[in-house]
């Protein structure tokens, strides 16, 4: 949860201590807190579990508070409603039964994929979720190409000397940029792109010119943080003994950078990657926000606002699903790029 | 070589003359004076305004100096509680294994997989706006971040020669943790106090700014920055006033929180890996 932005973060760190040597193990530790032996199949059957677990515990939650919010009948009824529509109303959405038999027949529902029906356009609550899903998704996209495509290069260089005077300035900037955060970049840039300049369209999603300021400021905000950590590894691999090796079989400086120490270090990156994107996937909140971007997150936004609870409830597990699926690929991804991984993992 | 010059008391007298010298000056130029001043209304920067005015002729800068308690009391106050609860929990997991690890660490990554803003938000609206509202909820959703590190190096700690020693001793468990493991954890709690806060405030604002943090027409920054979105032709400087108090701050917290990792051989913000 990250609580910060639409973008927090999501891994690593649990194995103690060793924090300097090497992400990717960490990484693990947190992933499954009591693995023996991880193997593809593996992942999948205890994530699948772990889905359920969240699943269960997020509906449960969203059941309780959202009927701890008083009743949610008389936000929804015209103030001239008599006391008999309101309690027909509360009839036809089964607010009138106990609330265990509200629990079970709600949860039993959701089994069946019925998530029932907004209360402000009585339409299908998921078929609205499913609508926002292709907004999110592209922006997700956009938003994570351009910065693994700015952010990869950029940490590469930074890390192969950092000592230099280019690479610590270019340091500084990126270290600002990333206290940055993505609602005042978006601000800022529509402002000069979209206001001053005249440039780009300020907000609404009609064609790719409507895609560059959100997908922007999305990356200026995860691009620094991307580089920084990219730069640390890229910086640790270049002191190894194969390093040494491939410079002493005669490898040149950018065939020792590109080949053989930025693989090695793309591994201790992926687990920010897989966070970003985990995150972007459930709906970046306040850019959506800003930018009238029809997605998930700005449909939760609206939903919370008007007290939609059918909405809010589909979107949130939905969302919950999406970012669950978004670490497990993660998680398989480590996988196949570090075999190692494959034959122990202790505790 | 300023530095080698001054030494640390210099250069912190110089800083606080310094601000001491813009503070007397923010007082006297009658940036602080917040009352309606129709006439005044989105005016650009001026000397009674340095930075411009607002949509009630109200200086920002008074504004954002008079939102500064709300934004970052709040983040201090969440900051506070999601340590406290990050700490403890985070021990337990380390110290007892088994259920309650299994159970506490579930919980850790499950909160850590779910966006937390819009669990943040959704309660927010629930519980009501107000400013413990928002604190409670940044506090009880963010606590996971403190525990996970905590659990780690609480873990590696234990390992450790003079532990191992302590518990052969006979050295009772409440002893070791508090006498033996929480000093080891204070250089990463410290940092991570400074990186955290920043997140909270960026938290609390990006609430506010979706008009579920501070009530309407409240200074706090991210309500200001809403504020702002309407006059984004008249009046930018609305938007930059709180746009550059916020994005300082953050960079600050930032720049200490590396630094006292690097004092006190913690962890930086690029390990925290967030």
């Amino acid at each position: 949860m990250g609580l910060r932005d639409p973008v927090s973060s999501v891994s690593s760190g649990l194995k103690g201590g060793e924090v300097s040597r090497g992400s990717r193990t960490q990484a693990w530790g947190s992933r499954l807190a009591a693995g023996a032996r991880v193997t593809e199949l593996g992942i999948v059957l205890r994530r699948g579990l772990d889905l359920g677990l969240l699943l269960l515990g997020l509906s449960t939650l969203l059941f309780l508070l959202l009927r701890a919010t008083g009743d949610p009948i008389s936000a929804l009824a015209s103030d001239d409603a008599t006391p008999e529509m309101l309690a027909a109303l509360r009839t036809q959405y089964g607010f009138d039964e106990s609330l265990p038999i509200q629990y079970a027949k709600f949860l039993g529902r959701l089994l069946q994929g019925d998530f029932g029906q907004s209360m402000a356009s009585g339409d299908s609550a998921l078929s609205m979720v499913l609508q926002a899903l292709p907004a999110t998704l592209l922006l997700a996209f956009l938003a994570m190409g351009a910065t693994i495509m700015v952010a990869v290069p950029l940490g590469a260089w930074l890390g192969s000397a950092p000592d230099r005077p280019a690479q610590r300035a270019a340091a500084a900037v990126v270290y600002v940029l990333q206290g940055t955060p993505g609602f005042v970049a978006a601000l800022v840039l529509v402002q000069v792109f979209a206001i001053q300049t005249n440039w780009l369209p300020a907000l609404g999603f009609a064609g790719p010119r409507t895609w560059v300021l959100p997908a922007l400021s999305l990356s200026l905000f995860l691009a620094p943080k991307l580089a920084r950590v990219v730069a640390v590894n890229v910086d640790e691999m270049m002191r190894q003994d194969f390093v040494r090796a491939a410079r002493a079989a005669g490898a040149g400086p950018g065939v020792v950078l590109w080949r053989h120490v930025l693989p090695n270090a793309m591994l201790g990156a992926v687990a920010l990657m897989g966070a970003q994107f985990a995150a972007l996937v459930g709906g970046a909140v306040v850019i959506e926000t800003i930018f009238a971007w029809p997605g998930l997150g700005r449909l939760l936004v609206q939903s919370t606002l008007a007290l939609d609870f059918p909405v809010i409830q589909a979107a949130a597990l939905v969302v919950a699903g999406l970012v669950f699926a978004a670490n497990v690929i993660t998680d398989l991804v480590f996988v196949m790029l570090d075999p190692r991984l494959n034959i122990t993992e202790a505790r | 070589m300023i530095r080698r010059a001054l030494g640390p008391v210099g250069i912190a007298s110089a800083v606080s003359f310094a601000i001491a010298v813009v503070a007397v000056a923010i007082v006297l130029s009658g940036n602080l004076n917040a009352d309606l001043n129709l006439d005044d209304r989105l005016t650009g920067p001026s000397g009674r305004a340095w930075f411009g005015s607002d949509q009630l002729g109200r200086p920002v800068l008074a504004r954002v100096i008079a939102g500064a308690p709300w934004s970052l009391g709040v983040a201090l106050a969440a900051n506070a509680i999601s340590l406290c609860i990050g700490v403890v929990l985070g021990l337990l997991a380390a110290e007892f294994a088994g259920a309650p690890r299994r159970i506490i660490l579930q919980v850790v990554n499950l909160t850590l997989s779910f966006p937390g803003l819009v669990a943040a938000m959704a309660a927010v609206a629930v519980l009501g706006q107000s400013a413990m509202a928002v604190i409670l909820v940044l506090g009880l959703l963010a606590w996971p971040l403190f525990a996970r590190v905590v659990y780690a190096e609480a873990l590696s700690a234990r390992e450790r020669p003079y532990l191992i020693a302590a518990r052969i001793g006979g050295v009772g468990r409440v002893t070791q943790v508090y006498r033996h493991i929480l000093p080891v954890l204070l250089p990463s709690l410290i940092a991570m106090t400074a990186f955290h806060f920043a997140d909270m405030l960026i938290a609390a604002s990006a609430l506010s700014f979706l008009g579920v943090g501070a009530p309407l027409g409240s200074p706090a920054w991210g309500a200001m920055l809403a504020e702002s979105r309407p006059y984004l032709f008249q009046a930018p400087w609305m938007l930059i006033g709180p746009a550059f108090a916020l994005a300082t701050t953050v960079l600050l917290l930032n720049l200490c929180g590396d630094a006292l990792a690097r004092r006190l051989g913690g962890r930086r913000r690029t390990e925290l890996r967030r």
